[in-house]
């Protein structure tokens, strides 16, 4: 006899076994736009191997050169090989994008869910801050610490970026939190002996996550879009650190010379990119709404 | 088996809803509960039933009274920071509604492991996954459920799951909040016989809130009335069935069907009149071990 057999209970009526599952497919995932982001990711990360040039060299021989059989892309106003720039830069407006998105929901996380839990006055409080927070323009407030750090670097950039985009996500979490937080079976964890960190990670984050992805990556985006306007605006990443929005900065005098690859080739790369992000967040919202109604 | 595990005294439980409406969903309740007993509890729906057992449970914090369980003191903050630990894994409940009760998204073996991941318990079985399969075909489900989420299972089965998670930590104090309200009759004699089994087998003490009474009568050793947040009648099974004293037990006991057209063809059903309760009374003793909620004699 084995244990089980030991064990069974008189008169209970085994279950017949489950069904197979049946294989979920991603339905309506777009699947071209999560191939060029692959493409563009790969192609970034590995661009040592990519690159033909140096990219930060100035070539004082070769500047304002169309594209041709050596500068794949052409080259700069200041001789710099675009080719090479646009995956050695694409590195750094996607570190930019990351870094700021991941300080961002690690804020939005841990205020939301600070919010959510806490008794109501102080939610109330904590709401309105960020009520006002939003309504501040996120550029103006990106600019203005900006000034106060002084000359930006990637790691400065992404956190001002970062610092200043939380604050829509944190509205999510704590909206999901303050559902969750009386359910069931989150009152049945605590019975059981489960602490804050225990629910939060096994209760509240899986909840949340589902409907704050679409968000992040539109947050993403949102921080790679920042950084190129900044960087074009000449008040982001100085010239000689490359990415595509201080590729984009020479833009004005690229206009003079009627050199239209080094607006249009990065202005591209940005726009793909972009687009890319916006059609797998949507995919995501909407995937999330579904789950939520198949409940 | 006489030892007293748990005693609630004078159990008083108020909602506030704003600064001038309040419930009160439970008012002055004492019972005690044996070691190794099942104590039936029965009442209309918003009779306070689970407010007694979620204050048990330390979800609620008491408005009034005092509750022992094994002479610690579960309302006062130093004690239970003493042993929180212990009491967490001696008292498990069943919520009345399993559909909620479990996370939607997470997978039964999850589920199931939930309370021992939390205890950090050495599993017995090897791994936790194993532990879980072991308490699953303990209710009767197999290894192929441990991949499931709670919405691709059936009631009865989502209960099982619920009851398959209080057991794994093998519960001194086992509250169960109308494990059956939801389910068919068939899955609810599985049930009563599995909650038996639990009793017999491993001594767990039983609370069976329901307002099924034929089910009480066939598990509970004694059953406690609830009327409008008061006990109004404690005895033991055959007592209160044989004899009921207080008018509303009366009239919920006239309503159980008879197996037996002929019989139940004559069954006379008594009304209660909802005017004549009397909540002030004081729960008397008539009979050894029964008592009724009566008007104190002066
Ligand atoms: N969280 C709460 N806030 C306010 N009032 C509550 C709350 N929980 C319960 N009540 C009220 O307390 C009373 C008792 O509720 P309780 O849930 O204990 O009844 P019950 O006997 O379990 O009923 P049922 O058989 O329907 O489960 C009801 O009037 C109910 O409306
Ligand atoms: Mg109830």
């Amino acid at each position: 006899m084995t244990e089980k057999e030991l064990f069974t209970v008189v008169g209970i009526r085994p279950e017949p076994p489950a069904p197979k599952k049946k294989v979920k497919r991603l339905k309506g995932f777009p699947w071209i736009s999560g191939i060029l982001l692959a493409l563009i990711l790969l192609c970034c990360l590995f661009a040592e191997l990519l690159m033909t040039k140096e990219p930060g060299y100035l070539d004082l021989q070769n500047f304002n050169v169309a594209p041709n059989g050596e500068f794949l892309f052409g080259t700069d106003t200041l001789g710099r090989d675009i080719f090479s720039g646009i995956w050695y830069g694409g590195r750094i407006s996607l570190t930019i994008g990351f870094l700021a998105t991941l300080i961002s929901t690690l804020i939005a996380v841990v205020y939301g869910s600070v919010s959510g839990i806490a008794p109501g006055w102080l939610d109330a409080l904590m709401m309105r801050f960020t009520e006002i927070f939003l309504s501040i323009p996120g550029l103006l407030m990106v600019l203005f610490l900006q000034a106060i750090l002084g000359q930006a670097n990637v790691l400065s950039l992404s956190v001002v970026i970062g610092v200043t985009g939380w604050a829509s996500i944190a509205k999510v979490v704590r909206t999901e939190v303050r559902q969750i937080r009386n359910s069931e079976y989150v009152v049945a964890s605590k019975c059981m002996g489960g602490k804050f960190p225990h629910i939060l990670r096994k209760h509240l984050a899986p909840n949340f996550i589902a409907s704050i992805m679409f968000m992040v990556v539109m947050n993403v985006r949102g921080a790679i879009g920042s950084e190129s306007t900044l960087s074009f605006m000449g008040m982001g990443l100085p010239l000689e650190i490359i990415s595509w929005g201080s590729m984009l900065s020479l833009s004005e005098k690229a206009l003079l010379t009627d050199s239209w690859w080094i607006i249009i080739i990065p202005g591209a790369f940005l726009v793909t990119l972009l687009m890319c992000l916006t059609n797998i967040g949507n995919y995501l919202r909407k995937s999330a709404n579904r789950k939520e109604s198949n409940l | 088996m006489s030892e007293i595990l748990l005693d609630v005294q004078h159990l008083t439980h108020v909602f506030r809803l704003d600064k001038h409406a309040v419930i009160k969903a439970v008012d002055d309740v004492s019972f005690q509960m044996k070691k190794g007993e099942i104590l039936g509890l029965v009442g209309e729906s918003g009779s306070g039933k689970s407010t007694v057992a979620r204050c048990i449970m330390n979800v609620y914090k008491p408005t009034g009274g005092k509750i022992l369980y094994r002479d610690i003191d579960i309302g006062d903050k130093a004690q239970l920071r003493k042993h929180r630990k212990m009491l967490e894994s001696l008292r498990q409940i069943i919520f009345q509604d399993s559909t909620s009760s479990l996370n939607q998204r997470m997978t039964v073996a999850d589920i199931i492991a939930e309370p021992m991941s939390i205890h950090r318990m050495r599993p017995a079985r090897g791994s936790l996954r194993a532990e879980a399969e072991f308490q699953l075909s303990y209710v009767g489900m197999d290894a192929s459920y441990l991949d499931k989420y709670p919405t691709e299972l059936s009631g009865g089965q989502r209960q099982r799951v619920a009851i398959a998670r209080a057991l794994s930590m093998e519960p001194e104090l086992l509250v169960a909040d109308e494990p059956i309200a939801s389910l068919d009759v068939s899955i609810q004699a599985q049930i009563i016989n599995l909650l038996r089994h639990c009793n017999r087998e491993h001594g767990c003490s039983i609370l069976f809130i329901a307002h099924d009474l034929s089910m009480v009568e066939y598990l509970c050793d004694r059953v406690g009335v609830m009327y409008r947040g008061r006990l109004v009648e404690i005895a033991p099974t055959a007592e209160l069935y044989a004899n009921p004293r207080h008018p509303y037990t009366k009239a919920l006991l006239s309503a159980i069907p008879i197996p037996d057209p002929i019989a139940e063809r004559s069954r006379k059903r008594i009304d209660f009149d909802e005017v004549s309760f009397d909540r002030d009374g004081v729960l008397t003793r008539i009979a050894a071990d029964h008592f009724v909620l009566m008007q104190e004699e002066v």
